[in-house]
């Protein structure tokens, strides 16, 4: 079921956002004055179904992403933009990681064994999160994400790799791969900063949440003192409507339609705004690469497209 | 194996394996054999398969992959193989300089006897029917930043004992030789562990190893290929390559340091003789096959002055003593008195022929449907099989393991399944249309010069001659003999 909002005239749907100022983006308020402005038109059925324990997810969005379950790993299936991207997502943490003096290596923190801790937020059926425990420089991945149908597929296709199934370098216990069915407000943080994640990543989430202000507030906290939070989303702009609204997913069908609210899109300058603000300063400047999919030729990195469509950002916690 | 062991992250680590075999023998304590797991099984252990293994063992990034090589000869002896300096094997292939490139680069090419490595410098080619000639050679100033070499010759047996040498410099390798691939299977869902897509190479005694990545480096007849079901379409040139190692009157009109390769285009096909060290040259000569079997069954003598007459003596001349049943030496020194030409513009004469280097082969053209399946990728002639007119055979194998070894390095450090064929996607693209084209430009050329009368003759002067006249594109045909012309593709 698409969200009611697909089918007001994109004037009405632009003049939403819009007025706003750009310092003040519409995601950026607390929930509460957020309902009150979007939710008569967007979630008619769901809206008060949200309790503080789950301020993120979104019931039709997890529905459609139940839906699209059984084709997550079909590499010619709708998720195959998806898959095709994910060797940049690498590409650009590797990026994050080497930007930083102080890499996360190199600051305290309590792992046991070397590697990078992983926690991959919305994770769906795992492209990112295997790919992430496969990588020599990882020690361990954990992935977390709503849907019980995705996380099924999710840990049915792990079983087919023996390097996910197995343990870590041998030992007892601790697997390289771990799927939770939680959201980020039921996942228990663990109360020694220094026990949190070196790289927490968002991928592709935060244009599918409510309330992506008191969402990535809450990713935030995951992320150990000299982390990073990496995540990727869409500019909320006339060009991202036409190509993954219009094109992806009314004309070319590439991506399923109702994939996309375009109304959910944040800007890359919001997100700098928001970071800017948050935690008094405890937070780096983002780092920032724009993409753009060239149908047959996969994604390709282009300097500058953060503004106009998808692009990753990666934002390092300092203290 | 220490490597491999101590390397952490590996994709299956050995501690991995073993956690995983007690796993699965506790799951199924009453079923015997369990595959061992490996990252990369390669059937076939000829220059293509060897050259993908030492890519993958030298490269700091793939070097933690468990690899199992499977091959059904005995690799200690292709490994020691051993010839005295004036003795050369018959199987040849010419190298170009961006295979030795890539050789180098991985580490192998330091382990060939490199006195038995022959660079030649010149091609002459040319028309038998009509005398239209075409002289390959660096014009000034036209010559590759690279040297003026075109290509090297060199024994097949030289590479792969040269590249096993260097897999066991590398180490980490499971070889099992002298061993028969008897059937290839897909594997079992366990509790743990769900095998149903990888597949599992069943050895003769029992031995099984599961694939996550199973490279069919198997031949012409690759049961690899079978197994994924993957078409291999073409057909038969209905001819044979005749190879034999023949000793020259002398080192070569250049000397030493400009050898020469020559090919006459016959109407029963190109006759080719190409440099080897010393006064040795190695000759492949395609023809009926009824002409391949006579000149197998002639005398030293009458062989030897065959393969003079072929690169002097007319088509016609050259048809009626392949009628005779021997005698041809007497025949040939008669007919030759009567025959004008360039002594300077054949190769010397030959003056033997090494004992128990007659031999031949069916010619053929085939082409995979595609080189890749889940968890399946073929490289060399599982992929495609060339008409050796142009010498490139071999070398294609080495761009296709170049290629393969490259897809495969982006995929690990982007901790992507190398299996997957989302993974191996990139491999086709890059390979598929180049060897498309090669492959063809073979068959019609071979095609081209099997006419012996008719309106297609004359023309095809006209195209020698004119090449031979046109400086660039020239220089454009001997980049492409010399791999440097690729990107053209």
């Amino acid at each position: 079921m698409r969200p009611p909002l697909r089918r007001v005239p994109v004037a009405l749907r632009t003049a939403r956002v819009i007025p706003h100022s750009p310092t003040a983006a519409p995601w950026l308020q607390p929930p509460s004055q957020r309902l009150s402005t979007t939710t008569s038109i967007r979630h008619t059925s769901s809206s008060t179904s949200h309790s503080p324990a789950s301020a993120s997810v979104n019931e039709t969005e997890i529905s459609h992403f139940s839906a699209l379950a059984s084709s997550w790993w079909d590499p010619h299936g709708p998720s195959r933009p998806l898959h095709l991207m994910n060797p940049l997502r690498h590409d650009f943490i590797q990026s994050c990681l080497a930007s930083s003096p102080s890499s996360p290596s190199s600051v305290p923190h309590n792992n046991t064994t070397d590697g990078l801790r992983y926690l991959d937020v919305g994770c769906g059926g795992g492209i990112f999160a295997e790919s992430a425990a496969r990588l020599p420089s990882t020690a361990s991945v954990t992935a977390i994400d709503p849907s019980p149908i995705i996380l099924a597929v999710a840990r049915a296709h792990a079983k087919r790799d023996p390097a996910l199934v197995a343990t870590r370098g041998g030992q007892e216990g601790k697997k390289s791969l771990t799927y939770l069915s939680e959201t980020i407000e039921s996942l228990p943080l663990p109360p020694n900063p220094v026990d949190r994640f070196d790289v927490v990543s968002v991928f592709e989430v935060v244009e599918h949440v409510d309330y992506p202000a008191a969402f990535l507030d809450r990713v935030g906290e995951f992320v150990r003192p000299g982390g990073w939070l990496v995540l990727s989303t869409i500019a909320r702009t006339w060009t991202s409507w036409l190509t993954t609204n219009l094109v992806a997913e009314d004309l070319l069908g590439v991506v399923p339609k109702g994939t996309h609210d375009w109304h959910k899109y944040i800007n890359e300058d919001e997100l700098r705004a928001y970071f800017a603000a948050k935690d008094g300063g405890r937070w780096g400047v983002p780092r920032v690469m724009g993409v753009v999919y060239v149908p047959g030729l996969g994604w390709k990195e282009v300097k500058g497209s953060e503004k106009v469509g998808n692009y990753f950002l990666g934002v390092q916690r300092i203290g | 194996m220490d490597v491999v062991i101590r390397r952490r992250g590996a994709f299956v680590c050995r501690s991995c394996t073993q956690i995983l075999q007690r796993q699965l023998r506790r799951a199924y304590s009453s079923t015997a054999a369990q595959p061992d797991v490996y990252d990369v099984v390669c059937v076939g252990g000829g220059p293509a398969g060897l050259s993908l293994l030492t890519a993958l063992r030298a490269n700091p990034v793939t070097a933690h992959l468990r690899i199992a090589l499977v091959e059904a000869q005995d690799l200690a002896k292709i490994k020691s193989w051993n010839l005295p300096q004036n003795r050369f094997s018959n199987r040849c292939s010419s190298l170009t300089p961006s295979s030795v490139q890539f050789l180098d680069g991985i580490g192998a090419w330091k382990h060939l006897e490199r006195d038995r490595v022959q660079a030649y410098q010149e091609m002459q080619v040319w028309d038998g029917v009509t005398g239209a000639r075409i002289e390959f050679d660096w014009a000034p100033g036209s010559a590759p930043t690279t040297g003026t070499t075109i290509a090297y010759m060199n024994e097949n047996l030289n590479l792969t004992s040269g590249l096993l040498k260097r897999i066991d410099e590398l180490g980490g390798v499971s070889v099992f030789d002298k061993a028969r691939v008897e059937s290839i299977a897909y594997g079992e869902e366990t509790e743990e562990l769900d095998l149903r897509e990888w597949p599992v190479v069943h050895l003769s005694g029992g031995k099984q190893l599961a694939a996550r990545l199973l490279v069919g480096a198997d031949g012409a007849n690759s049961p690899v290929r079978s197994f994924a079901g993957i078409e291999a379409r073409g057909w038969d040139y209905n001819r044979h390559g005749v190879v034999a190692t023949l000793e020259m009157e002398g080192e070569g009109w250049g000397g030493e340091q400009a050898k020469i390769a020559y090919q006459r285009f016959l109407p029963t096909g190109p006759v080719a003789m190409l440099p080897l060290p010393g006064n040795y040259s190695t000759l492949v000569w395609s023809t009926t096959p009824s002409n391949a079997s006579l000149l197998k069954s002639l005398s030293t003598k009458d062989f030897i002055a065959m393969v003079n007459a072929a690169f002097r003596l007319s088509p016609t001349d050259l048809q009626y003593m392949h009628t005779q049943d021997s005698g041809q030496a007497d025949e040939y020194s008669w007919r030759l008195e009567h025959t004008p030409f360039d002594n300077r513009a054949v190769p010397q004469t030959v003056v033997g022929v090494q004992e128990g280097t007659v031999a031949s082969f069916p010619l053929k053209l085939r082409h995979a449907d595609t080189y890749i399946a889940e968890r399946i990728a073929l490289v060399g002639d599982a992929a495609h099989t060339i008409h050796p007119l142009a010498g490139q055979g071999l070398n294609q194998g080495q761009g296709d393991v170049q290629s393969l070894a490259k897809t495969i390095e982006y995929a690990v450090s982007h901790g992507q399944d190398i299996g997957v064929t989302m993974s191996l996607e990139p491999y086709v693209s890059e390979r598929y249309a180049a060897n498309h084209l090669l492959l063809g430009v073979c068959d019609k050329l071979h095609k081209l010069y099997s006419v012996g009368r008719g309106p297609l003759v004359p023309l095809r002067s006209v195209g020698l001659n004119a090449v031979n006249a046109l400086g660039p594109l020239k220089t454009f045909f001997m980049n492409q003999a010399a791999g440097n012309g690729i990107k053209v593709f």
